[in-house]
């Protein structure tokens, strides 16, 4: 089965404002399988977010490609969901509008709003955005409320909907959970392994918390930098959720933390470049 | 009580407010009183009851030039009012002021798609940037040479003057909308065009609304200019004929009037950005 994302030998590089290059990624390549949540983590500053914007289409790599079921990356479209961790509602429209944004706008035509079918096509948008809305967690009493009147939790999990509501063949996520207090963290984290667990959308999920990749993923790509940049795979076994977590369901901290030990990942803390491991697959 | 976490309770907040034009009004009432004990013909400090005489003149009868049988033998109140000096000079300056501000509105359109489109942004900047450094009033002799005295040339002074200011600040308005929420419109299915005018203007528009209210005193000060050299009505116009005659009594009422309604466009400005944009708590 062809893989559902097939980076082929990328290299980015920028170029300083003093002068030279900087290399970001060398010869880099990978490939998700459908269906798969694969976690990235690394240092800040490592790449992730570079990967992720790769992957989105909004910065494009110095040389190699980037497939997507075969096609070439371009630009972000709508198979790619999005979900980044600042900026990730519209604050000019309100939580249900926001959620059924994508249909609405995929839907928009010229003068649309003269024909009949459109005001019937938008009430069943709005109707189906309030499933989502629910189906993530939020009461039928947010509908009108605007992003800034909103928790940072539940402003994620908006975004997620309104990413979900296109049913995108990928969906990244850039840090989505970081500026989250740690109990609506693990509520959130729970939310989004349930969905994938019940779509099984693909995911890519950048963290610099190397717990949470270990919780969510199915497997862990760690971004490493020695000398020249590459990236290793550390796949774990956790295609089950349940082996981390409580008779509740929430995850086991010991247990993750074992896990991180037995293979030897380095954990989140800070680290000069020739200090960080590289993570053999 | 002058600390940085002073927090002045609100009578006396409303008060403080109010310090000044009470301090105003009281010095103007006492220099008046002054000069009319020296000379009771004084024009240059008119005292209130001359002043409201002058109001009340202005927006009773009409002008000088205006033939003043065409109200009839006798004139409603309303019918005074419609034929006032006042009302003429209020709707000749006004339409002049509404066309300019419906003349900025292509110029946010200009800014926004100079920073959401790139090649568009590049073609037009460096030459907004230069046509934003002219000064509007130095090209007003070019303007009256070019297209003579009329409406055209006075409306071009206003657009001249006040749309680069706006074109720029719509471009930099544009450009400050986060990366994330238009990456995030295209994942949402959204085109080049859904994006500019979905995503980016609801987000940037009541803020260029704020944009255009606090440039409104520049619009006016162009418009006045305009008129002050070339005109046959107008609000400015009248007040550069009365200075002729030290006409001080209509000057002084004509100068709050323009005020006020400046303030009841404000006003308006702002309650509109209020209720059309409920999620946008900056004005």
């Amino acid at each position: 089965m062809p893989p559902l994302v097939d980076v082929r030998n990328v290299t980015v590089d920028y170029r300083l404002k003093a002068g030279g290059v900087h290399t970001v990624f060398k010869e880099l390549s990978l490939t998700i399988q459908q269906g798969e949540f694969v976690c990235v983590v690394g240092e800040t500053g490592c790449g992730k977010s570079t990967l992720l914007k790769l992957l989105l289409g909004s910065e494009h790599p110095t040389r190699g490609t980037i497939l997507i079921n075969g096609t070439p990356v371009l630009q972000p479209d709508r198979d790619r969901g999005y979900v980044p961790q600042k900026y990730s509602l519209f604050p000019d429209k309100t939580v249900l509008q926001n959620i059924a944004f994508g249909p609405i706008s995929e839907a928009s035509r010229p003068f649309c709003f003269l024909r009949p079918q459109w005001w019937r096509q938008r009430k069943q948008v709005y109707a189906d955005a309030l499933q989502y809305m629910r189906h993530v967690g939020l009461s039928d009493r947010d509908a009108r409320k605007y992003p800034d009147q909103i928790s940072g939790g539940m402003q994620q999990r908006v975004a997620i909907a309104q990413s979900l509501m296109l049913k995108p063949k990928i969906l990244l996520m850039d840090e989505s959970f970081s500026a989250l207090d740690p109990n609506t963290r693990r509520a959130m984290q729970r939310l989004l392994r349930s969905i994938w667990a019940e779509n099984k959308t693909t995911i890519v999920f950048v963290t610099h918390n190397l717990s949470e990749a270990v919780y969510l993923g199915t497997r862990v790509l760690q971004i490493t930098q020695n000398g020249k940049l590459n990236c290793s795979e550390v796949s774990l076994d956790l295609l089950v959720p349940d082996y981390v977590r409580d008779a509740k369901g929430n995850p086991r901290q010991d247990e993750i933390d074992r896990i991180i030990r037995e293979i030897d990942l380095p954990v989140a803390e800070p680290a000069t470049p020739s200090e960080m491991v590289e993570v053999a697959s | 009580m002058f600390r940085v976490f002073a927090q002045p309770n609100r009578q006396l907040a409303w008060i403080a407010s109010w310090t000044l034009f009470a301090i105003g009004i009281c010095v103007y009432l006492r220099t008046a009183q002054v000069r009319h004990i020296e000379n009771p013909e004084d024009h240059i400090v008119p005292t209130v009851k001359q002043l409201v005489t002058g109001f009340v003149h202005s927006a009773s009868t009409p002008a000088e030039e205006d033939d003043e049988g065409q109200l009839g033998e006798h004139p409603s109140v309303w019918q005074r009012i419609y034929g006032s000096m006042l009302w003429k000079d209020t709707a000749a300056s006004g339409k002049r002021f509404l066309i300019s501000i419906a003349l900025m509105f292509p110029a946010v359109l200009l800014g926004l798609h100079m920073g959401a489109f790139p090649w568009i942004g590049r073609f037009f900047i460096k030459f907004v940037l230069f046509f934003d450094k002219i000064i509007a009033l130095s090209v007003l002799p070019i303007l009256f040479i070019a297209f003579g005295i009329g409406e055209f040339a006075k409306i071009m002074l206003i657009v001249i003057g006040v749309a680069p200011t706006i074109i720029l600040d719509s471009f930099n308005l544009t450009k400050s909308v986060p990366t994330e929420q238009v990456i995030k419109g295209f994942t949402l299915g959204a085109g080049d065009l859904c994006v500019a005018y979905h995503v980016i203007l609801p987000q940037i528009w009541p803020r260029v609304l704020n944009s255009i209210r606090l440039n409104l005193k520049g619009i006016v000060l162009f418009l006045f200019a305009g008129e002050m050299i070339a005109s046959q009505d107008g609000l400015a116009y009248r007040i550069a004929l009365l200075q002729r005659h030290m006409g001080m009594d209509l000057i002084i009422p004509y100068v709050l009037w323009t005020a006020l309604l400046l303030f009841v466009v404000d006003l308006t400005l702002k309650v509109i950005i209020r209720a059309t944009n409920p999620w946008f708590r900056e004005v």
